[in-house]
């Protein structure tokens, strides 16, 4: 499990990180000492989990929202020292004040496995196997919702969700997923 | 971007010791053809032997142990042309090393089982090196040129073909096929046996994809702007 940790405290984030080492999970603990560095990172869509220092982002907020809304799949979670704006704590997804023992930040994390367990159902719906099997067609989202009788916005949607489900991005790739999938036939590729 | 347990590097650590925790510091001697004898020396020594700026070893160092370089540090780089050779030497071995290995795995994959599923990811894979190879030669005939004019200090004529949005743009086409291969194989493509052969291409994809991964936050995070930095210097005469 991929952890990133947006927190400016060394003292904190290495407290933090024993912490959840002693939970015996494999956690990768990334740390970021501000929102930029969080944004730059190249591995952001592998997090499962952000614990944020909100001080962070307190002047950033629509900049934090708008990365927030990009990775769904990430459980935000505002690392609290003491009393903060609650306008600001509101954006995030959970609490955990530095105060918390570790059977407290096990429960927190535990209730995200059972959360993570739901997202490894990889299978595709059949609408979605019908907008991949449009897409590797070569079909652009228009010509995608005319034919299926969808919103253009639906086949985005859809297209996210194919994206999230199978971890593949590229058109080829997708292609080959469908292949192998028995979606479309061999022919279509070669 | 850190993982925390590896070093933070600094001029007076050892070599040898860093690299005994994270062996992937031998890219890093290997793209800056520093020998792997390292004996007792200390980051500043080898340095000084091998006549690389510190400060860019320093910053290169810290990216192979998962520390990304503060704002502060990077304007401080001054050593373009030690930045340069790295980037070339990483060329070389994509081209001449990473890619030739991987082809003869999936060449003997493919004996092997000559299905659908391997000849689709032959291709795939042909075509996605086929793009590493294009945005390499546009690098090298094009952007390394460019910056190596302009450290030169040469007037440039001002119908160059640099873009650094194009530059940008490559990089993220290339993280994106890499990473669907390496999903397609884990999680989509069902073969049978053969475990060590495919360990071995997966090993090969995995130290590609993290060499790549620093190679392209040099080239975006630390080239360009440094370069951008001398585009808007005023000339000296």
């Amino acid at each position: 499990m991929n952890i990133a940790v947006l927190e400016p405290s060394q003292i904190i984030v290495e407290g933090l990180s024993n912490m959840l080492m002693k939970l015996k999970k494999n956690f990768y603990i990334y740390r970021y000492s501000d929102l930029e560095e969080l944004k730059n990172s190249t591995v952001k869509e592998q997090f499962q989990i952000a614990f944020v220092n909100p001080t962070t982002i307190q002047n950033r907020i629509s900049d934090f929202v708008k990365l927030k809304n990009n990775y769904p799949q990430i459980l935000w979670i505002a690392l609290v020292y003491s009393f903060f704006d609650d306008e600001v704590i509101r954006k995030f997804d959970e609490t955990l004040l530095v105060t918390a023992t570790p059977d407290q930040i096990a429960r927190k994390l535990g209730h995200f496995n059972t959360g993570a367990e739901k997202n490894q159902q990889e299978d595709l719906s059949e609408r979605e196997i019908e907008v991949l099997s449009q897409l590797v067609k070569g079909l652009s989202n228009k010509e995608i919702a005319d034919k299926l009788n969808i919103s253009i916005h639906t086949v985005i949607s859809h297209r996210k969700n194919i994206i999230e489900k199978t971890g593949i991005k590229s058109l080829s790739g997708l292609t080959i997923y469908a292949i192998t999938r028995k979606i479309i036939h061999f022919d279509i590729y070669s | 971007m850190y993982q925390t347990h590896k070093t933070y590097i600094t001029p007076d650590m050892k070599m040898s010791e860093l690299i005994i925790e994270n062996p992937s510091l031998l890219l890093l001697l290997e793209h800056f053809e520093i020998d792997f004898a390292v004996k007792e020396k200390t980051i500043e020594q080898i340095c000084a032997e091998n006549k690389i700026d510190l400060p860019v070893f320093l910053v290169f160092g810290n990216l192979y142990n998962g520390f990304y370089p503060d704002e502060k540090e990077i304007t401080a780089l001054e050593d373009i042309s030690s930045i340069i050779l790295f980037l070339k030497n990483s060329h070389r071995f994509y081209k001449h090393d990473k890619y030739p290995e991987l082809k003869y795995f999936i060449g003997q994959l493919h004996e092997r089982h000559n299905t659908e599923d391997i000849l689709l990811i032959e291709k795939f894979f042909n075509e996605y090196f086929e793009e590493v190879l294009e945005h390499l030669d546009y690098e090298e005939s094009v952007a390394f040129p460019y910056i190596c004019r302009l450290i030169e200090k040469e007037r440039i004529e001002q119908n160059n073909d640099f873009s650094a949005k194009e530059y940008s743009d490559h990089h993220t086409d290339i993280e994106t096929k890499l990473t669907d291969l390496k999903n397609l194989l884990l999680k989509h493509i069902s073969l049978k046996n053969d475990l060590s052969l495919r360990r071995k291409f997966l090993f090969s994809l995995f130290e590609l994809e993290f060499d790549l991964n620093i190679h392209s936050i040099i080239e975006e995070k630390i080239l360009l702007p440094l370069v951008g930095k001398i585009e808007t210097e005023p000339e000296n005469g």
